[in-house]
């Protein structure tokens, strides 16, 4: 049904009493039966319309709206939930069968107020359990352009809640004033996708793909347990690469969420791992054990089994790793060092921000990506003139690091 | 713990990348200059070695020359006070005055930062920068980071690169 092939960086760990790295690739593929056809939808939109909104980015959206309301099927569930204080229920779940009337309520919404977002994330939340979730894909597509107050406690335990439920999530932040380490935390449960749209044109490019990701699903709730990993093994850091990049949720108890294999695959995703070999040990087993939900097949939470065998040698052997890896792990490279500038920023210390965005432009450069670079050498002069980064520019060199990982493997090492 | 060739900063063992500068450390082996034998000859009689502090202020001689016979080069060097020997490396800010590419100086172990020659109150001294393969003076292999007197005449090693050394 799943096909998982995992490769490390090295077969051999020192050794030693001091800390070492691993680095483990994982591709999870559908077997070759895997059609591109999955479960119907059930989908919510669940948009901001607080004031900022209004205009163009509404307009879009509204635009986005009805592009859902083309793309679905008859067998397709959608609600539509609009917030601001409060939240309204534009659409309560259906399926949607005379598009008219949906329209006519969809052009109808007006920008006011503030952004409150548990509101119309629970509202969507409510709407998408009216549907049966076991025989649906069960998402929730979130367009905001704001942060918002006072609830985000509230929002990630609902996002919690909802991964429980296995509904998906997908937070799409519009302009530069929205928070997006809380976008990631949003997504992170169910193992769903946060990203940057600069320009409202984008946003039909987004939900299109989306959607025809989520069409397409295989497998999902896809979810790789860690309570397994022996003591010497702990998780550092976890990226999904493909379908789309997103890190993982590495600190929260819990499998992690890998969400879903779509359409023909892989899902594929990138885990660094710290060790220190117990002494006397000759061999060190590192379970992967996955579980995951096949629909078709009527599969829910199938165990998946792989491990990891390692030597452990007082010589190691120096291996190169895959090309596929390497790119992996350079690519996460840069987003760390981007993300460095930004925390040395934000520390006061712009000497090492400017260091580090000077190694960034040069990394950038020597990977071929002279747009980014370009990005992170006006970062550098705005640091060294202002003393901060421009939200803008913080959010293109996350995103736009990101985004490398979705490309096809092209970074020249 | 692995230190960076390209800033000095420690990782990890098993980092692939440096995640101070972004420094490719798993190609390290291949990029570093490689490890060659130690040769027979290279154990002789002891050249006088100076203190560090014996070095003293740098004086500037009228000129410097190199011969390289296994290239035939002859390289003239004047007014310096001091000459970095090595291979040139734009992206990581290496320039050698003396610069030893074109000698096939990475096939005959030159590292990038090899060694230096500083011409002090005391004479031209010649010191080991810890480079990967060494520096031999007259056929003696010099402990790294120290300072050796270095005469008209004498006959260097780096790595295994052959050079004869005339001051005036």
């Amino acid at each position: 049904m799943l096909i998982f092939d995992v490769q490390a960086s090295r077969d051999t760990i020192g050794a030693s009493d001091l800390v070492q790295l691993l680095y483990v690739l994982v591709r999870v593929s559908p077997s070759q039966q895997a059609g591109q056809k999955g479960l119907p939808l059930n989908l919510s939109l669940v948009v901001d319309r607080s004031t900022s909104m209004e205009g163009e980015r509404l307009d879009t959206v509204k635009r986005a709206a009805a592009l859902l309301l083309d793309h679905l099927g008859p067998k397709d569930v959608l609600s539509i939930v609009a917030f601001s204080d409060g939240a309204d229920v534009v659409l309560p779940a259906s399926h949607v069968h005379n598009k008219t009337p949906v329209l006519s309520r969809i052009r109808g919404l007006t920008a006011d107020g503030g952004t409150e977002m548990y509101h119309g994330l629970a509202a969507g939340m409510r709407e998408v359990l009216k549907a049966t979730p076991e025989d649906h894909v069960n998402h929730l597509i979130l367009f905001t352009d704001g942060r918002t107050y006072g609830d985000e406690e509230a929002c990630l335990k609902l996002a919690k809640r909802a991964a429980d439920h296995r509904i998906g999530l997908t937070g799409f932040g519009i302009g530069s004033e929205w928070n997006d380490q809380f976008l990631d935390d949003l997504v992170a449960p169910s193992g769903g996708q946060s990203a940057y749209i600069e320009d409202p044109a984008q946003i039909l490019h987004y939900l299109q793909e989306r959607l025809n990701g989520l069409g397409s699903a295989f497998a999902q709730n896809i979810r790789l347990s860690t309570d397994e990993f022996p003591p010497a093994v702990q998780l550092k850091y976890g990226l999904k690469l493909k379908p789309y990049a997103q890190p993982l949720s590495v600190s929260g108890e819990g499998p992690l969420n890998l969400g879903a294999v779509e359409g023909q695959g892989p899902l594929t995703y990138l885990l660094e791992l710290t060790i220190t070999p117990e002494r006397e040990s000759r061999r060190l087993h590192i379970p992967f054990l996955h579980r995951a939900d096949i629909p078709r097949y009527q599969v829910h939470d199938h165990l998946f089994v792989q491990g990891l065998n390692l030597s452990v040698a007082s010589n190691v052997p120096s291996i190169t790793p895959s090309a596929e890896l390497l790119e992996a792990v350079n690519v996460l490279n840069l987003t760390r060092m981007s993300e460095a500038a930004q925390t040395a920023v934000e520390q006061g210390d712009l000497a090492v921000a400017t260091r580090r965005l000077k190694q960034l432009t040069s990394r950038l450069q020597e990977a071929g990506q002279a747009g980014l670079a370009r990005q992170a050498q006006l970062e550098l002069e705005r640091v060294s003139v202002m003393g901060q980064l421009s939200e803008e520019g913080r959010k293109r060199l996350k995103y736009g690091t990101r985004a490398l990982f979705a490309n096809p493997y092209r970074l020249r090492l | 713990m692995i230190k960076c060739q390209e800033c000095g900063s420690s990782q990890y063992d098993g980092a692939l990348f440096c995640n101070e500068c972004g420094g490719n450390l798993w190609g390290r082996r291949q990029r570093q200059t490689s490890i060659l034998p130690f040769a027979a000859e290279s154990v002789t009689a002891v050249p006088p070695s100076l203190s560090p502090e014996g070095a003293g202020e740098t004086a500037r001689p009228s000129s410097i020359t190199f011969v390289i016979p296994s290239s035939g080069r002859r390289v003239v060097l004047k007014d310096v006070r001091q000459i970095d020997i090595g291979r040139m490396d734009e992206r990581k800010d290496i320039e050698p005055g003396l610069d030893l590419t074109q000698d096939e100086g990475a096939r005959h172990g030159v590292s990038r930062r090899h060694a230096l020659i500083r011409f002090t109150a005391r004479g031209a001294i010649l010191m080991d920068l810890n480079s990967t393969n060494g520096t031999v003076l007259n056929r003696y292999r010099l402990m790294p980071e120290r300072p050796y007197l270095l005469r008209t005449g004498d006959e260097i090693q780096f790595g295994r690169l052959l050079a004869h050394v005339f001051i005036e």
